[in-house]
């Protein structure tokens, strides 16, 4: 499962957290965490609700200041930098919630995923291979966003992200809110755009069947701290993992 | 009955433009611009002096206007909203720094420009007479169109310009606009600038017909607000609504209450109460927040 070992050239490190700290006025989000992400790597971050996950996407995309710690990318610090600077270094957020500007039109919301790119010919070409990934978008095009359904809106902005051409496509809750049914879709469109576009994702999920099941690596959290990490597949099998995060859920 | 609308629309495009700066600050920082009215004066004042002082064409004073309420909305927005907004944890706050800069605005245009009414001589001569049925001077019906155009590119500007883009995305969406890559601070610069230009345009346009004083700063807040609680804050088509249906109100007021005396606001606003009891969030809401 771990193809990123399977190159002749050892991988490079695209994202590191060292001992990062963080918290919302005095409420701890993260405890000291530590997290690495390989090129080509999809990793996921599972843990319960409130267990610090969504606040390492927000750290990474400059969203929340952290305290204390290092946020690295590329070998460059990033934290302290602001989130309209971060998204041009190729890291590309979809948002928990989804988060679509409900009164523009599709195109429009995708035409924003490419804000900060200048080449024209550029934005076409990678408009048009959204399309081609998700063709509901194809027929929905100029309609306004807040009448897709929420599989189609969460479609929309994975869209949206993938027009800034990312080299990072971090994804918050990916599956919250979505019909069972869709959730698979979103699921294969994953695994289908790391491998398609050589994009590294960084997953975010509650639903840690779904996370473990398409992702590289895992690291489980639970109050702010890694409390577990690995191969997704051995922590699937893992029985503190099937006792916490497994059990009853799907 | 012909006239009426005629007058309606007249005043309508008038209002509509700057509903639609008031409503543009509203929805990118939901910030209440109380120092609409007084921008508006500010304008007006500025086209006077150009015309009527430097004895330049009137073109010249309107873009004068634009670009003095562009700089000072930028520099207002820049050194007194922005980090009253970081700092401060409550939407009051920019209230009161919004009326404390209406205040300030009427102190400076008392300074400036004195309290006396003023206004330039006429740009275009004659009137025009439909058999009676729809008199109107041609510099009305002028100013009446340039509004109508400046609404048209405004509309046409958000819409299709990728700073226009950028600022829908930012009123529907802070976070995910800064996701995508908007500089926040930079775009409500932009938006507030615009907003106090539109602001600016109007009180020029209007100096040619009404004249500008330095009481009207906050009637036309008022008046800016009624738009919006009518038409629905923030939003492009809710601030030209209520524009032109409040011009049309004041037209239709003027015309069939004048025999009751000075009641036409009275009569709306009793209206708005009752309307604003049924639909609170004005004809076409505020959909997002």
């Amino acid at each position: 499962m771990n193809q990123t070992a399977s190159g002749t050239e050892p991988a490079r490190k695209m994202l590191s957290f060292d001992n990062v700290e963080l918290y919302y006025d005095h409420v701890y989000a993260l405890k000291g965490v530590s997290i690495e992400l390989y090129e080509g790597e999809t990793v996921a971050l599972i843990g319960a609700n409130g267990a610090g996950k969504s606040s390492i996407l927000r750290a990474i995309t400059g969203l929340r200041k952290i305290k204390s710690g290092q946020v690295c990318y590329l070998g460059e610090r990033i934290d302290g930098r602001r989130a309209a600077e971060i998204v041009t270094r190729g890291i590309a957020m979809v948002p928990e919630g989804r988060r679509v500007f409900p009164l523009m039109s599709v195109k429009d919301n995708l035409l924003m995923g490419a804000f900060t790119r200048t080449d024209k010919a550029g934005v076409a070409a990678t408009l048009e291979s959204v399309l081609t990934r998700f063709p509901r978008l194809k027929e929905r095009f100029h309609q306004q966003a807040s009448t897709l359904s929420g599989g189609e809106q969460q479609m929309m902005v994975i869209g949206r992200a993938l027009m800034a051409k990312p080299k990072l496509l971090l994804l918050d809750e990916p599956s919250l809110g979505i019909a069972p049914k869709l959730v698979q879709d979103i699921a294969r469109a994953i695994v289908a755009i790391s491998r398609d576009e050589g994009v590294s994702v960084l997953l975010v999920e509650q639903n840690s069947r779904m996370a473990l099941s398409i992702s590289n690596r895992a690291y489980a959290l639970t109050t702010g701290q890694v409390v577990l990490s690995g191969a997704s597949k051995d922590l699937m099998h893992d029985e503190r993992i099937k006792a916490a995060y497994l059990g009853g859920e799907l | 009955m012909e006239q009426i609308i005629a007058n309606g629309l007249y005043l309508g495009a008038q209002y509509a433009l700057i509903a639609l700066g008031l409503t543009l600050i509203f929805s990118l920082m939901n910030v209440l611009n109380f120092a609409h009215g007084q921008m508006y004066v500010f304008g007006g004042f500025v086209t006077y002096t150009v015309v009527a002082q430097f004895k330049l064409p009137f073109v010249v004073g309107l873009l004068a206007s634009a670009v003095v309420l562009a700089v000072m909305g930028a520099l207002i927005e820049k050194f007194l909203f922005r980090p009253v907004i970081r700092k401060s944890k409550r939407d009051e706050s920019t209230m009161l720094l919004a009326a404390g800069i209406a205040f300030f605005l009427d102190a400076v245009i008392l300074l400036l420009f004195g309290e006396k009414q003023r206004g330039v001589p006429k740009i275009v001569n004659g009137v025009f007479n439909w058999d009676m049925r729809i008199i109107m001077p041609y510099d009305r019906i002028l100013i009446g169109l340039l509004a109508i155009a400046l609404i048209v590119a405004f509309i046409l500007f958000m819409q299709y310009s990728r700073t226009g883009r950028a600022m829908r995305a930012l009123a529907q969406d802070r976070v995910a606009a800064e996701l995508m890559g908007v500089d926040v601070d930079r775009y409500s610069m932009i938006g507030f600038a615009l907003g106090a230009m539109l602001a600016g345009l109007v009180g020029g346009l209007l100096v040619t017909i009404t004249g500008v004083n330095l009481g009207m700063g906050g009637p036309t807040s008022i008046k800016a607000f009624l738009m919006i609680m009518i038409g629905g804050a923030g939003v492009i088509s809710g601030a030209i609504a209520g524009g032109f249906i409040l011009g049309m109100m004041e037209s239709v007021g003027l015309t069939v209450l004048a025999a009751y005396g000075d009641v036409t606001y009275l009569a709306i606003f009793a209206a708005l109460m009752i309307f604003l009891a049924i639909r609170p969030q004005g004809l076409m809401g505020k959909p997002w927040g």
